[in-house]
């Protein structure tokens, strides 16, 4: 499927929404990740809107594809895109991490949410994702995909990598996972820290059929997703390339913006980064 | 009141102790700027290393630099230090090798919610033989325990939280952990607690005492493990009662721990104060407290009632 000019233009408007969301949940609670919610933002709505199977009517749809989302403090990002799915009421999108709040800081297991089931603590959901495919397998349900985001600072967990080796081994051609790779962690960059190339070569090793793509870039997106489908045999690795931080100038590419709220300054900033940048998707020039 | 963070003063300790001993070395497993051990690292990079976020492989890393003579400090988020890397703690404690395992955000973290709290760490790390287990109630006692932290030979788990807690030490207090620290001397009713327990029982008892016209003694319970037995069990043997508070799941905590040693020699009526083997969700620190019952009110109600008991 490709999309029309039309339909990007849609999509994106409906991200730049996300996104405007997501720091606003943020900084009204005054804690959460930014950096690592914006990054995979257009990503988590790309899965939701055009990818995942799921039932609006029917949250427990024995036949619904499973996403979990492995890097949990993206919890905003996901949120945000449940809301603008009509799954969340946008009001409640402000309740972020307060006392008493359905949006937990990290998400928990919520069927009517279809959140499967609690992460954040990192390095357990392509594990959890292993499980899933194995059971969908068992019950022979040909068409049931399980959808893993991770971090890349998460790979560095050793969990991910006893998953890939078993599912490999297991030949889930029904688990895809996919790595927000926007290159930064908590205490610096990920090739800093713990590096993590050659990235792609790694997992090919461990038997995955792996996929680079600009996770910026839609169409890619999609085309990505529809090529993980047909892959047979073989457990699908897509590396987004993506940027933390994603379209608020000062957040992009620091780690500076990975667990710390804007500041009202810093707030007001971005969204009218964010604003501006709508604007020119509207009048065509983005 | 409180002077700084517990994790900002273990920062600078790490400083200065890294000076004065050079087998020291840190793991941190991507949080260094959370529990401050970048401070270490901008000081001492050769002897600093980030295992990325990786706590098994930082755990295991630290049992091969014990082995091979260094002293490695490990830490982290207490959760996931604890808790991920368990079995590597089980084996350190085994060959008693000589790690000190130093976690921040223990207890209650606040808005990151149930994945981040700490609430169980010390019913896993009190299972394991060999192991000194330690939580300072200020900054003052976080200074003087950390000399014995390093001359102590063998596994050590210090929890500190993420903030810290006002103080309830003068600056010449002197820490060891077969001493009792007695905080208020009292004979009707003993309030023992670690960390938040200790500021919260210290704080209130006060005006508690006040209200309720009962006199009260405060113990910091500091090191959890060992606890001179003898010396403990001396202190609380004349009175009423005792009411354990504590940041922790009441089970397999410091509640059950004294409980045991209590019921095996003269038993006292107890009660305990702490998460009531829940899971805790997201919110404010202070909101949460005050949900789970670790507050004043609940502490002079459970007061209140264990002097009815005794009078019956
Ligand atoms: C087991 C575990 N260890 C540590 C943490 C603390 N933590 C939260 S996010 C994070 C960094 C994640 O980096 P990455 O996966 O690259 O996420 P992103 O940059 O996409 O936000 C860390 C260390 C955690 N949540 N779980």
């Amino acid at each position: 499927m490709k999309l029309s000019k039309k339909e990007e233009t849609q999509l994106m408007l409906d991200i730049f929404d996300i996104k405007e969301d997501i720091l606003k949940m943020i900084y009204r609670s005054q804690s959460g990740h930014p950096g690592g919610s914006l990054s995979c933002a257009n990503l988590i709505y790309i899965l939701y809107k055009n990818v995942l199977k799921l039932k609006p009517e029917e949250p427990q749809w024995k036949e619904r594809d499973y996403f979990i989302l492995s890097k949990g403090h993206a919890a905003p990002a996901l949120y945000a895109v449940l809301s603008k799915i009509g799954f969340i009421d946008k009001d409640k999108l402000m309740t972020l991490r307060a006392y008493n709040s359905e949006l937990q800081g990290h998400p928990i297991k919520n069927e009517k949410l279809r959140i499967e089931i609690i992460t954040g603590s990192l390095g357990m959901g392509l594990s959890i994702g292993v499980g899933c495919a194995l059971s969908a397998k068992l019950d022979k349900k040909k068409d049931k995909y399980v959808y893993v985001l991770l971090g890349d600072g998460e790979l560095n967990e050793g969990a991910i990598w006893e998953a890939a080796m078993s599912a490999a081994h297991y030949n889930l051609d029904n688990l895809i996972a996919i790595i927000d790779r926007n290159g930064f962690q908590i205490d610096g960059s990920t090739e800093e820290i713990m590096a993590l190339e050659p990235l792609a070569s790694k997992w090919k090793s461990f038997g995955w059929e792996v996929i680079e793509l600009d996770g910026s870039n839609l169409s890619e997106l999609i085309k990505g997703f529809n090529r993980a489908k047909k892959v047979i045999k073989k457990p699908i690795l897509i590396i987004s390339y993506l940027i933390k931080g994603a379209d608020v100038s000062f957040m992009e590419n620091t780690r500076l913006f990975h667990g710390r709220p804007p500041n009202k300054e810093e707030f007001v900033a971005a969204m009218g980064e964010l604003e501006f940048l709508k604007d020119e998707i509207r009048e065509g020039r983005l | 009141m409180v002077e700084l963070s517990l994790r900002d003063v273990f920062g600078n300790l790490l400083v200065e102790f890294g000076k004065k001993y050079e087998d020291i070395i840190v793991l941190d497993a991507d949080l260094s700027s959370s529990t401050r051990t970048s401070k270490f690292a901008k000081e001492y990079p050769n002897r600093f290393f980030n295992m990325g976020i990786a706590e098994q492989n930082m755990m295991g890393s630290a049992l091969g630099f014990a082995i091979s003579g260094k002293i490695p400090i490990v830490s982290g988020f207490t959760i996931f230090t604890t808790g991920r890397a368990w079995d590597f703690i089980r084996l350190a404690c085994h060959d008693n090798l000589n790690i000190k395992i130093i976690t921040t955000h223990s207890g209650i973290v606040g808005e990151d919610g149930s994945t981040h709290h700490a609430l169980e760490d010390l019913s896993l790390m009190a299972s394991l033989p060999n192991l000194t287990i330690l939580s300072p109630a200020d900054d003052v006692e976080l200074r003087k325990m950390f000399e014995h932290v390093i001359e102590i030979k063998g596994p050590i788990y210090m929890r500190l939280p993420r903030g810290g807690f006002s103080r309830v030490h003068d600056d010449d207090y002197q820490f060891s952990t077969d001493h009792i620290d007695v905080l208020k001397d009292g004979s009707d009713i003993c309030l023992m607690g670690c960390g938040y327990g200790t500021e919260l029982a210290y704080h209130s008892v006060q005006s508690i005492e006040q209200k309720l016209n009962v006199s009260l003694k405060v113990i910091n319970l500091s090191t959890i493990k060992p606890i001179n037995k003898v010396k403990l069990l001396k202190h609380v043997k004349d009175l009423k009662g005792v009411i354990i508070i504590e940041e922790h799941n009441i089970y397999c905590g410091i509640g059950s721990i004294i409980a045991k040693m209590i019921a095996e020699t003269k038993p006292l009526p107890m009660r305990f104060i702490g998460i009531n083997d829940v899971f805790v969700e997201s919110g404010e620190r202070s909101e949460l407290l005050e949900k789970y019952g670790l507050n004043e009110n609940v502490l002079m109600e459970k007061i209140n009632k264990l002097m009815e008991f005794t009078k019956n």
